[in-house]
């Protein structure tokens, strides 16, 4: 039986490692007996698979992992007793039961939608909104937007436009304004982070945005015209409220 | 140089309503803060907690609140077995709670300074200085500058004496806690051996003085900690000066407070069967240096090589009974997911019921991914048999032995009762059972050592090498060879450390003799380290002004190569005046006191002394859990004794090793620490 995991990484678990993550896993998965296979050969590993790593301290609300068991369970409750054991932040939200035949899970996880949040501020906050909106319009209307990402094998230049969709500013409403940036970014292709994008945003104006307070990775799934369709349920993440996009 | 100001604590009244045992202000958690600044640090999971079994009270929920702290990174610290074990306890009362606290990384500390962020604990994120005890265990001497840096960042400040009823009590315990003069100035009280009975104690004293408080029954900070020093076991630095004699050597360490007992006893627990802890282990979510269920299956040992701190001041042996041993492990790693089982104690091997043990538990996880571990490092083939049954499951990677030196007559010396014969057939037998590596701890700068005996080891490694080669060509020996230092309540504490240069030296003679033999590999350490290490192990109060010099220079994480320290030390030893030559590098005289005279680790001075004697004159003594008594003294002054089924005739083992004993000695009343001309004062305080 092989099962296809929907879940969150928020709070103080999102500083967890990609590294960290599989033994984290592990562990629940063994504090709630969950009959998971193993590999063959001299060093067994049990068969958890992450598609993709999420870099340390991002949120999400869109991780995803695939379980192999040796032996059938009973789906609802045996996941329900796994995100029990799962530390807290970590939660399953939706699963699937993977049917024979069917494609590598990374084919179902063609783009990301991304939320790059600011702290709300009543003074600064519609002013951020402003901004952001005319970068955004600048983002868009750019063939090519250059960054260049620091490393300690040396900086690299890369191109924020390909991959992106589309993109919306939330301004949230006016009893409760804030500045959230949404993009859609394909996940094929080189990667490109929302922290590539913040740098991108930074260059669209005469002065540097202030430093976001989260990153959160919201859903995988197909591109649709205003959002993803979720890899697990088929359902619409959308870019909107706030929709800004008039390209696609 | 450490510039950075502490950070601020709020004024008398509102610490004091943050502190009242009932009806306490909230301390404000530093979280929000913390939490931005950790996308930006190296490892951000060690600060987050929120581990399975972390136990979260709510702060009015109990009346005293402690803060634990292994002064070190969390994955040094984390799997500190003492601390856990101390956290399950204080937590299961209903009246106290206990968060924990790790060393901040240095990227981590820059960015709290900048910030005022206050050494915090890892379950709320509430600061050092709002908790009532900040309880450190002190496992080894590399983390005293640690310390004082974590009080400093956490708001309390570093000498004990400018402590009022506002800040906490400053609590050590741990290994090198049995010599704490070096660190006497910045502690409030410490405690030797074992804590899970004297924590409660402690806790009750604090309670009643807490409420005494509120009733405006309690004084100052002296008569609390004239309360504490009630309580059996607990020693007040404060209430005890040392005497010099006109030359500078010192005299004694007396007590001059009216009621501080002259001596002040470890404390020691009789029966482990009444302390089954940690059951509920901490599992951590990012990486630590042992990420497995550990469960100590004895405590102390009585082997008696000369060098071994921990084997002197943990006597006598208590040995775990095997059904709790099975309990423990299955139970906790059904709770905590581990797939790791450590078997822990001084010299597994030597349970009496070892074999058992391991079969048991090898049966319980048999064709299971869960794989147990017996830390041992006793060389003979007993070993190998019980490494076999516990690797059922895993594959035959290494062995590890630990014959610590090279030639028969060190040896000897040392007490270590292996012969070449013992480890060459043990390695013989490991190999030919499908291992593929076999590591062997030794050590340089021993007492006696001529350069014959640091070449025996080159001459045991290439040995050992031949006959892993014998086995097959990818086969593995490794000689891991570390400097010796001289440590507190052990026959070698009147020996002289060998200099850095002279370790150098005879590492130097062991890598030019195994030079040709390319395939056997050299672990050693850079020989400087022992020298702080040496420093503070010996060092009487004088040393405290060089620890809080060298920390003021900057010195932190004095164990970790990323730190480079000792330029700061050396300086700070300049700067105070003192003198590695005489501190660390000569032999010390028979009459000649010792800064930890007055701290009474149950070992009779006479006995290590003639123990020395017999060391020198390379007497070896037996094992007295099969020997008849030769008069340590721990047993009879602790009014305790050997729990071990060696005492039952019908488990008694036939793999154990009956050697021939040395001269017993007789027993002799221990010298007190104080003398008749000196003021001191026998009595004890009441416990209020």
């Amino acid at each position: 039986m092989r099962l296809r995991i929907r879940y969150t990484k928020q709070g103080r678990v999102r500083f967890i490692s990609a590294r960290d993550l599989s033994s984290v896993w592990e562990r629940a998965l063994r504090r709630a007996e969950i009959p998971i296979a193993y590999s063959q050969g001299f060093t067994p590993h049990p068969k958890v698979s992450f598609p993709d790593a999420l870099p340390v301290g991002y949120a999400s609300t869109g991780e995803y992992a695939e379980l192999t068991l040796a032996t059938d369970i009973d789906p609802g409750t045996g996941l329900a007793r796994l995100s029990a054991a799962l530390p807290t932040g970590m939660d399953i939200t939706t699963y699937l039961v993977v049917p024979d035949g069917a494609r590598r899970f990374a084919k179902y996880l063609q783009a990301t939608l991304w939320d790059i949040a600011w702290e709300p501020d009543v003074d600064t906050t519609p002013d951020l909104v402003d901004d952001l909106r005319h970068r955004a319009d600048a983002l868009l209307a750019s063939d090519a937007v250059e960054v260049v990402r620091h490393r300690p094998k040396g900086d690299r230049i890369l191109d924020v436009r390909p991959p992106l969709v589309d993109v919306a500013v939330d301004p949230g409403d006016p009893s409760e304004p804030r500045a959230i940036f949404r993009a859609v970014l394909r996940n094929d292709g080189p990667t490109i982070r929302p922290t590539d994008l913040k740098v991108a945003l930074d260059g669209l104006a005469d002065h540097p945005l202030p430093d976001p307070r989260l990153y959160t990775r919201v859903a995988q799934g197909a591109v649709v015209d205003d959002g993803v369709v979720e890899a697990l349920t088929q359902q619409v993440e959308p870019l909107t409220p706030g929709r800004h996009a008039e390209a696609a | 140089m450490r510039a950075a100001a502490p950070p601020t604590t709020p004024d008398a009244a509102d610490l004091d309503a943050i502190r009242r045992p009932r009806d306490p202000v909230v301390p404000p958690s530093y979280w929000d803060v913390l939490e931005r600044l950790l996308p930006d640090v190296s490892q951000p999971a060690q600060y987050v907690g929120g581990e399975h079994n972390q136990v979260v009270t709510p702060w009015a929920r109990a009346r005293t609140r402690w803060l634990l702290c292994y002064p070190d990174t969390y994955a040094i610290g984390q799997p500190n077995q003492g601390i856990q074990i101390l956290y399950e306890l204080l937590n299961e009362r209903s009246t106290s709670l206990a968060e924990r606290a790790y060393a901040p990384w240095f990227d981590l500390e820059e960015k709290m300074r900048e910030r005022g962020i206050p050494t915090f604990s890892l379950e709320h994120h509430y600061p050092l200085w709002a908790f009532d005890v900040f309880g450190v265990t002190l496992p080894h001497e590399l983390g005293h500058t640690n310390l004082l840096n974590l009080l400093d960042l956490g708001g309390v400040p570093i000498h004990a004496a400018d402590r009022t009823l506002d800040h906490p009590i400053v609590l050590a315990g741990g290994h090198a806690a049995f010599n704490p003069e070096p660190l006497a100035p910045f502690l409030d009280a410490v405690v030797m051996g074992d804590g899970e009975e004297v924590v409660l104690e402690i806790d009750d004293v604090l309670r009643r003085a807490k409420e005494d408080r509120v009733a405006g029954r309690l004084a100052d900070r002296t008569a609390l900690l004239e309360r504490l020093a009630g309580v059996e076991g607990v020693y007040v630095p404060a209430f005890y000066e040392p005497r010099y004699a006109p030359d500078g050597t010192l005299r004694a360490t007396v007590p001059v407070h009216p009621g501080a007992p002259t001596r002040v006893p470890k404390r020691t627990v009789q029966d482990l069967e009444d302390f089954p802890y940690p059951q509920k282990q901490i599992v951590p979510m990012t990486e630590t240096v042992h990420e497995r269920f550990s469960v100590e299956i004895f405590r102390g040992c009585t082997r008696g090589c000369r060098f071994c701190q921990a084997g002197m001041i943990t006597r006598p042996v208590r040995e775990r009974r095997p059904e709790t041993i099975q309990r423990l492990v299955t139970e906790g790693v059904a709770d905590t997911g581990f797939e790791e089982v450590g078997l822990l104690s001084l010299s597994s091997a030597d349970h009496a019921e070892i074999g058992d043990i391991a079969r048991n538990l090898a049966d319980v996880y048999e064709g299971t991914t869960t794989s147990l571990s017996l830390p041992s490092t006793r060389v003979d083939a007993f070993n190998v048999t019980l490494s076999n049954e516990l690797a059922r499951n895993g594959r035959r990677t290494g062995l590890t032995f630990a014959p610590e030196a090279g030639s028969e007559r060190m040896r000897a010396v040392i007490n270590k009762m292996v012969s070449e014969e013992d480890m060459l057939r043990t390695a013989e037998i490991s190999f030919a059972n499908g291992w593929r590596h076999v590591k062997m701890y030794f050590m340089v700068g021993l007492p006696t050592e001529t350069d014959e005996d640091v070449l025996a080891i080159a001459e045991m490694g290439i040995k050992v090498y031949e006959i892993a080669q014998r086995h097959g060509r990818a086969n593995k020996a490794t000689i891991s060879v570390g400097g010796f230092v001289p440590k507190p309540h052990t026959p070698f504490q009147w020996a002289a450390q060998d200099t850095p240069q002279e370790i150098q030296r005879k590492l130097d003679l062991i890598l030019e003799q195994i030079k040709p033999h390319r395939g056997l590999r050299l672990r050693t350490n850079d020989p400087e380290e022992g020298v702080i290490e040496g420093l503070l192990a010996r060092g009487d109060r004088r040393v405290a002004p060089v620890v809080e010099r060298a920390w003021r220079l900057g010195a932190t994480f004095d164990g970790w190569h990323e730190s480079e320290t000792l330029p700061q030390w050396h300086q700070a030893l300049a700067d105070v005046g003192i003198s590695l030559e005489e501190a660390s590098h000569h032999e010390r005289g028979e009459h000649e006191a010792f800064p930890w005279d007055h701290l009474d680790a149950g070992l009779d001075k006479q006995w290590l002394w003639d123990d020395w004697q017999d060391a020198i004159s390379e007497k070896a003594l037996d094992d007295c859990r099969w020997i008849p008594c030769y008069d340590c003294g721990v047993c009879p002054g602790l009014d305790i004794q050997h729990d071990t089924a060696y005492t039952n005739p019908e488990t008694r083992g036939p793999s154990l090793p009956i050697l021939a004993s040395g001269p017993a000695t007789p027993a002799s009343p221990a010298p007190l620490g104080g003398s008749p001309d000196l003021p001191t004062s026998a009595a004890r305080l009441e416990s209020p």
